[in-house]
């Protein structure tokens, strides 16, 4: 049981109430949220400080331009924000932000956290159409109704972890019949109560984790079980693999949208990459022929390697790749059973270490030979 | 099976104890199969997972990775990384469909010549068996 | 203007095959760098070839072009000039960036044996992957559009570079590869203006003509037609640039329709990793210098209540725009790789056609020429002083 404040008024609004409250009271000195930049509806994350500026948030607008946990990084990269600021980002950008403070990408200092239940985002391309208004009741009533809300992200789909680990506050969404008159807002953590501390709105006890969320993990667990079977990506081999990244263009947006792939210059993209032409020549040589620029493979199971433990499935680099390329499932499947050998779950907690950064004695003998 | 298929092994050998592992046996004149391409690494963690990538992609019959006995090594715990780093990458293949059973990690210390070309014997009859990496031929990676 | 005809067996693409397995029998070079199909064929990509039989999938003239050639070329070259001697059949746009790149070292073209080929444009990659079969036939009938006695439906040439091309594409009037479309090839091969079953082989210089010799192909065959038919095409192409940028100049110019323009931006930088012209291992605005203090965000958020976060889209694309404008040879690429469909492409060339007119330069013309930033002229632009 946890505390809840609850406000009669729709999602949207008490949200936006809440923010503005924690801004006018100078709780906050600033909101990162999801704000409209113009009138053709983009949307994008935005630090604001003023009251006025704080109209055009659409702080659960079902759209990731960016993954907000990376966004949040490159603002505290060279240090944690002076003064408090509160980050209204999903479950999955608050987990990747984890990851990333983790690897000392970031500081979670000063920062209040809100999340929510999360629905699932749409697909980029869908904004590019210009659709997403249209969708968007769609959207509200699928949460309602508690039911997976179609033509998200696959792996919004499929994603079970859409209860927020590590946020202050969380946005009870799912499956709530009438977020659009009533919100129930609930605050895990004695900061998060602190911070509304004086708001308008009635204080009661209540459990996050309802029938709805139980019946909608189910639900997730399901979709994701059909959509791994469905890309067979355990029966892909060599020539799957090959197959499947043929198209790959070599732009690796996938890995500059990827909230875990921080480094500055990815391995792939080094020197180390770039060959004399004699070795192309070695290789021209034995097999007759040389797709190039090469490594498109070696590429792909490479960023596995480096950030398949902490992927947390947002969905990102599916929603880039110009090739149409299920990265992210490939990610969220091969990610999964990494994880699953550390009983790791990315983003749960800044305490837990990164499984490769540490070891036990005792352990994968079978391995050894 | 092709009789005549002396696979390609490249092997990441640990500098204080199965490089040495590795000269000893040399040394020791012990019979082993011509297969091995050794590359000196400082430590078995030293081997980024890329690395083992890249040299199957090229068309390495077999990698092996060799580093000091668990508790052995020179810098106090880098094999126990090694391990978790070779255990990932593993399962990453079994993931995917690839033929993990061409990635093998040995524990060899300098003492152990015998062993370093036990090592070296089995691994290269297993790799006869599997035949030769399909990815060697490949045009389009 | 003179040149070869070859004969059209079956479709465009065979006798170019044809003529690239003899060139590899007869030594006139080791191997060929060409577009094939993908082992699911769903796509292209760039194969360095040597062994012939390869060379079946190989298509000349691939409906798409997922990687520009240019950056082929130049992955293999860019740390020095190839023992091998390799062809390279490139569109006239992937030419041109070959030479571009050769100017700022990073493509070697000695050894390299360029081949280009009249370029009836792409289609855009997200169209293609969609339906690839679909998108092939539509191509097919664009490409038979050339020479209307090999089309199922009589049609004219303005169906090379339709609507349903790249944008870049159906404003390009730089689509073939010898002198008249600014490009620098060693053998250009022509489709345009053939009354019969025929292409045409065009020699641009002595390395050119040296090979064609060494192969037995005479190249004495007057290329009036060919010519006539591709200026015509120019000529229309050129007015609907005109139209085009006209319109495009309503859409971007001014600091608010840019904003505008760029809101989508997502900052992934696909089009800075798709341009041929943007060699850098590392950009700048992916480097460090670009990673500040949060104290430096919260104060500019501060001056003007709001700051989209990541700042600075508007700053990378300008900033790209100075970087590579005067090299940029409009192929689109930028444009095919923008997951939010953003028209970079139009806008950069819109840029780089106004920043190459001041010093009269045409990107890739000419490889001897040099890169207007390297040199200057101790009278000039007067008018910028005050």
């Amino acid at each position: 049981m946890s505390k809840v404040l609850k406000i009669n008024k729709s999602a949207e609004e008490s949200v936006q109430e809440l923010l503005k409250f924690l801004l006018k009271s100078g709780k906050v000195k600033g909101v990162f949220t999801l704000r409209k930049i113009n009138d053709n509806g983009a949307v994008a994350y935005s630090l604001v400080t003023s009251l006025d500026m704080l109209k055009d948030a659409v702080p659960l607008f079902p759209l990731m331009p960016a993954n907000g946990g990376k966004l949040l990084s490159r603002l505290t990269l060279r240090g944690s924000v002076a003064e408090p600021v509160v980050a209204v980002v999903r479950p999955c950008e608050l987990r990747a932000f984890i990851e990333l403070v983790k690897r000392k990408q970031g500081s979670l200092e000063n920062f209040l956290f809100i999340s929510s239940t999360c629905s699932g985002v749409y697909p980029l391309e869908i904004s590019v159409n210009g659709n997403i208004d249209k969708k968007l009741s769609q959207y509200w009533d699928a949460t309602k109704r508690n039911e997976i809300v179609p033509d998200t992200r696959p792996t919004c789909k499929s994603c079970e972890h859409f209860l927020p680990y590590t946020a202050d506050i969380t946005i009870a969404l799912i499956g709530k019949k009438d977020i659009g008159n009533k919100c129930e807002i609930f605050l895990n953590t004695e900061k998060g109560q602190k911070f509304v501390d004086g708001i308008d709105g009635e204080f009661v006890e209540g459990k996050l984790e309802s029938e709805e969320v139980v019946s909608m993990r189910n639900k997730r667990k399901d979709e994701k079980k059909k959509l791994f079977d469905e890309i067979g990506i355990e029966k892909f081999g060599l020539k799957g693999l090959i197959e499947t990244f043929g198209k790959c263009i070599g732009c690796h947006g996938c890995s500059k949208v990827c909230p875990i792939c921080y480094c500055n210059l990815c391995y792939s993209d080094s020197q180390t990459y770039e060959h004399k032409p004699f070795v192309y020549e070695i290789e021209l040589k034995r097999r007759g022929g040389l797709r190039v620029p090469p490594d498109t493979v070696s590429y792909q199971i490479g960023r596995l390697t480096h950030v398949g433990i902490s992927c947390v499935g947002c969905g990102l680099c599916a929603d880039v790749c110009p090739a149409n390329i299920p990265i992210s499932t490939i990610f969220l499947k091969v990610g999964d059973s990494v994880q699953k050998m550390f009983d790791y779950l990315p983003g749960r907690d800044v305490e837990e270490q990164i499984p490769v950064t540490t070891f036990k004695t005792e352990e994968f003998v079978e391995v050894e030979d | 099976m092709n009789e005549k298929f002396v696979p390609r092994i490249v092997g990441f050998l640990c500098n204080w104890c199965s490089y040495a592992g590795a000269d000893l046996a040399g040394v020791s004149r012990l019979q082993m199969p011509p297969s091995l391409r050794a590359i000196r690494v400082m430590c078995s963690s030293r081997v980024n997972p890329l690395f083992i990538i890249r040299v199957f992609l090229i068309g390495a019959d077999g990698v092996l990775v060799a580093g000091c006995h668990p508790g052995d090594c020179h810098y106090q715990k880098g094999n126990y990384q090694a391990r978790r780093k070779f255990a990932i990458l593993k399962n990453i293949f079994e993931s995917l469909g690839l033929e993990s059973d061409r990635l093998r990690l040995s524990w060899i210390s300098a003492g152990e010549g015998p062993r370093f070309a036990k090592v070296i014997t089995e691994f290269t009859e297993k790799i006869k068996e599997l035949g030769p990496n399909p990815a060697k031929e490949k045009v389009f990676l | 203007m003179k040149g070869a005809i070859l004969k059209v067996t079956e479709n465009v693409a065979n006798p170019i095959i044809n003529f690239l397995e003899k060139g590899l029998d007869k030594k006139c070079f080791d191997a060929v760098l060409i577009p094939v199909k993908v082992p699911v064929g769903n796509s292209f990509a760039w194969v360095l070839i040597q062994n012939k039989s390869l060379l079946e999938d190989a298509n000349p003239l691939p409906p798409v072009m997922p990687v520009q050639g240019a950056k082929a070329l130049s992955s293999i070259t860019r740390m020095g000039k190839t023992n091998k001697k390799i062809a390279a059949i490139m569109r006239p746009c992937e030419v041109r960036a070959a030479v571009e790149l050769s100017k700022l070292e990073q493509v070697n073209l000695e050894n390299i044996f360029l081949i280009s080929i009249d370029c009836p444009g792409v289609l855009p990659l997200k169209d293609y992957l969609e339906r690839p079969e679909e998108a092939m036939d539509k191509f097919n009938e664009i490409l038979l559009g050339a020479c209307p006695e090999r089309s199922r439906r009589a049609q004219n040439d303005i169906e090379w570079g339709n609507e349903s091309t790249r944008p870049a594409c159906q404003v390009c009037d730089k689509f073939v590869g010898t002198d008249l479309g600014f490009c620098q090839s060693d053998l250009h091969i022509g489709i345009l203006g053939t009354k019969d079953k025929n292409i045409f082989l065009i020699p641009n210089n002595e390395k050119g003509k040296s090979i064609l010799n060494k192969m037995d192909i005479e190249a004495e065959k007057s290329m009036d037609n060919w010519e006539k038919k591709a200026k015509e095409l120019m000529e229309v192409r050129k007015k609907k640039k005109k139209e085009v940028q006209e319109r495009l100049k309503f859409k971007v110019m001014g600091i608010d329709n840019l904003l505008d323009v760029f809101s989508n931006c997502i900052n992934c930088h696909n089009c800075r990793s798709a341009c041929p012209i943007c060699y850098c291992r590392q950009c700048y605005f992916e480097s460090e210098k670009m990673k500040l203090p949060s104290d430096d965000y919260l104060m500019r958020a501060k001056s003007k209540g709001a700051l989209r976060f990541l700042p600075d889209t508007l700053l990378f694309h300008l900033g790209r725009m100075t970087h590579m404008s005067l090299s940029c040879v409009g192929c689109g690429a930028c444009e095919d790789a923008c997951p939010m469909s953003i028209d970079v492409a139009q806008i950069f060339s819109f840029v780089a056609d106004n920043s190459q007119g001041l010093f009269n330069y045409i990107p890739g013309k000419n490889a001897e020429e040099p890169l207007s930033l390297r040199i200057y002229k101790e009278d000039e632009f007067h008018e910028v002083e005050t």
